[in-house]
């Protein structure tokens, strides 16, 4: 095992978390969306995170899978089914023949919670990266 | 080589290990279920016994509503003095070379 | 005019080719290099092996390239001094006993 293979770990962290990021940002600027391309009001999107083998660039497809180290990919992005928030608003476009216009179920207090983890997930990713590199960078001052 | 620099070397080979796992533990920092993964550090290099190590599942950490139980702060800190005696036993690997490679050097003119 | 003296032939290094079985007075040398360069020849094989599974990506640890290449340099080096040494102090022996 290789640190080389750390380095396909970490990136493989910080793809999964700007993921996340992307969707809650999503979610968040979405929060009053009544109308959607697939009709009915924006519905929440989540990520599901699953623990896996990554590929390093450069290793061989022969590896031994026992070494292959254990990275992170988004395994499903699962979407909101509940029931939608109805309001009573018997003025605007997107009103039912009772008034109620559906708005999407949010928890935004939440989704703010989770962005700041994922920044700092997505950051000690970065970290981890940046120390392996060093320790890299050492083996090869061993060289000289 | 010398059972110094034997012992250095496989003391390199725990760090590295170490440090994959430490990584593996922060990508998956949010993954549910996800345990994280380490060495017994000091027992491995006692028992002088190169390879790889057995991978053990850390006991006593706070476990989240998702079965994840990766502390970010733990991994942090390891992930910076592993990187940090790493680059320890290097440098001394580095010196010892240097030095090996001096002495012949210098029986070159005598 | 002193007696015709056959000239000396020249000292030839015992080489580690050579197949056992030669005469005593020279396997001194010879076992010396012998063994040497087995050694070093074995420390060079397991370096480029070091180097040639890094390279196929089958997860060796460039630290472990590294040393083992430092390793079988510094043997090589160390070989040669000892060689050269081998090699002067062997000419002044043969320089005396003219």
């Amino acid at each position: 095992m290789s640190l080389f293979s750390a380095l396909s770990v970490g990136a493989s962290g910080m793809a999964a978390q700007r993921a996340r990021a992307e969707l809650l940002v999503e979610n968040m600027a979405n929060a009053e969306t009544t109308r959607t391309p697939e009709g009915g009001p924006y519905r929440r999107k989540d990520v599901v995170f699953e623990s896996g083998s990554v590929e390093s660039p450069f290793s061989s497809i022969f590896n031994n899978q026992l070494d292959a180290p254990t990275g992170v990919a988004v395994s499903d992005v699962i979407t909101d089914t509940s029931e939608p928030e109805r309001r009573y608003m018997p003025g605007h476009p997107d009103a039912d023949k009772d008034g109620y216009v559906a708005f999407p179920k949010m928890n935004p207090a939440e989704d703010m919670v989770d962005l700041m983890g994922t920044a700092r997930t997505y950051e000690a990713n970065v970290a981890a990266i940046g120390a392996v590199k060093d320790m890299i960078q050492r083996s090869i001052d061993l060289l000289h | 080589m010398d059972r110094l620099s034997g012992q250095l070397e496989h003391y390199l080979d725990l760090l590295s290990t170490r440090q994959k796992l430490v990584a593996s533990n922060i990508a998956n920092a949010d993954t549910p279920g996800y345990h994280t993964q380490d060495i017994d550090f000091q027992s491995e290099f006692q028992s002088a016994v190169t390879g790889t190590p057995n991978i053990l599942e850390v006991a006593g950490l706070p476990m989240k509503n998702d079965g994840n139980n990766v502390s970010l702060d733990r991994e942090s800190r390891l992930l910076a003095e592993n990187a940090l005696r790493f680059n320890v036993a290097s440098s001394l690997l580095h010196t010892k070379i240097s030095s090996l490679r001096a002495a012949i050097k210098e029986g070159q003119g005598s | 005019m002193p007696p015709a003296i056959s000239p000396i032939s020249a000292p030839t290094l015992p080489s580690a080719i050579r197949p056992a079985g030669e005469t005593p007075a020279r396997s001194g040398f010879q076992d010396i290099f012998s063994s040497a360069v087995g050694q070093v020849e074995s420390m060079n094989r397991q370096a480029s092996a070091s180097v040639e599974s890094f390279l196929s990506g089958e997860g060796e640890d460039l630290h472990t390239v590294a040393l083992a290449t430092q390793q079988a340099d510094l043997a090589f080096e160390m070989f040669q001094q000892v060689r050269n040494k081998v090699v002067s102090a062997y000419q002044e022996i043969m320089k005396m006993q003219m």
